[in-house]
């Protein structure tokens, strides 16, 4: 098993939100600034080669019935953790991230990842597609905040892009905006792999 | 069905590791995070109140609870600043706690926002620093405003509202104007 192709499959061609179409809620709620998109992706990466890791450890030893509510038990108990840990030992950190800690644990791709491959395979490559899913997130969220910070608030990260004459239009802001974008670049994406197959 | 007692034992056992593990990293960061509520607060006090600190403020308090803060100049207590209070407000989706100091008139000296969860990207723009300034344009604009009388301009009033955070808005301050009338009878009751 290349470790390279099990990282890299998170950020193309498995990509989590643009191919395998999971987590839609919270990328829909945090993907408006760029800021809230890079420190949404940082957290759910670090939960998720977490429990991917957790996951991986205990897999023997998980009878197949009541895998999913040990799985959600195993993710809730580090996001839990990693809120109190942020909120006692680094409270800058807290402070602009804390918002979206609660949010992970009802992010899809953990339980999916969880259930797709942790489960199956061993801590190695369950951390490196913990570590590219988490990624490719990151990635996603990023290139939807640009589009909808820089037409619906008139920044980039916070600095200004067109002057402050710029009208911003209200409605990327909001979640018709979002998934206005979403669903393009959806397309787009599904555009360029169509055109890839096609020229093979 | 007879698999039934191995996997209530199964969960059970996952259940005891991760209430064991939550219990005891609650305990290492309790008084960590107690530290820094306090720390926050104190940063607070006097940020709302300008020209304070630590030791020239003084907590009103009857039957264990802190009513007020009082802020004064100097150590003597002899130059009278302002008076500090907490607001709760219903905010959309949490509850919002502001620290408001006010002067013995009743103007606004400044607002600080000590926790809220609404929002990303609406209402926690309440809190939101642009690049290149240090303090909050939206809670900057309570300064110098009468404490008791000020709304949002949907209702009137001189407050901004933040685009798509009506709620979030209206309820701090609508909240900062109830608290304040409230808070006048209660130091005029105290002196």
């Amino acid at each position: 098993m290349i470790l390279g192709k099990e990282f890299a499959k998170g950020i193309y061609k498995d990509n989590p939100v643009f191919r395998l179409m999971l987590g839609l809620c919270p990328v829909l709620a945090v993907s408006s600034s760029v800021n809230n998109a890079i420190g949404m992706g940082s957290a759910a990466t670090f939960v998720l080669v977490s429990s991917n890791f957790v996951i991986s450890l205990i897999r023997n030893f998980v009878p197949p019935k009541i895998r999913i509510p040990i799985f959600i038990t195993v993710i809730a108990t580090f996001v839990t953790i990693v809120e109190l840990v942020m909120a006692g030992f680094f409270p800058t950190l807290s402070k602009s991230l804390g918002l979206f800690i609660p949010l992970i644990v009802v992010n899809c791709i953990i339980l999916g990842r969880a259930e797709a491959f942790a489960s199956k395979n061993h801590i190695l490559s369950s951390v490196v597609d913990g570590l590219g899913m988490g990624f490719g997130f990151t990635l996603a969220l990023v290139i939807i905040a640009t589009f909808r910070e820089i037409f619906g608030n008139g920044t980039w990260l916070g600095i200004s892009v067109f002057g402050p004459r710029f009208e911003p239009v209200l409605l990327m802001i909001l979640s018709p905006g979002a998934f206005l974008t979403i669903g393009f670049l959806i397309a787009f994406f599904n555009w360029l792999e169509n055109r890839r197959l096609v020229s093979h | 069905m007879k698999d039934i007692p191995r996997f209530a034992a199964t969960l059970t056992f996952v259940a005891l590791i991760a209430a064991g593990s939550l219990a005891w990293i609650n305990k290492i960061t309790k008084p960590k995070i107690l530290t820094q509520q306090q720390n926050e607060l104190k940063n607070a006090l006097s940020y709302v109140l300008p020209g304070t600190d630590e030791g020239t403020i003084v907590a009103i308090e009857e039957e264990g609870e802190i009513l007020y803060y009082e802020g004064y100049r100097d150590r003597n207590k002899t130059h009278l600043v302002g008076y500090a209070f907490l607001v709760l407000s219903k905010g959309y989706s949490s509850t919002i706690r502001t620290l408001v100091g006010i002067d013995s008139a009743g103007t606004i000296l400044a607002i600080r926002i000590l926790s809220q969860k609404e929002t990303p990207g609406l209402g926690t723009r309440c809190e939101e620093i642009r690049s290149g300034e240090t303090t909050s344009w939206w809670q900057d604009q309570f300064s110098c405003k009468k404490s008791t009388e000020i709304s949002v301009d949907k209702d009137g009033g001189e407050i901004q509202s933040i685009t798509g955070a009506t709620i979030t808005s209206r309820a701090i301050t609508s909240g900062i104007a109830q608290r304040a009338t409230k808070i006048f009878q209660i130091i005029k009751n105290h002196r």
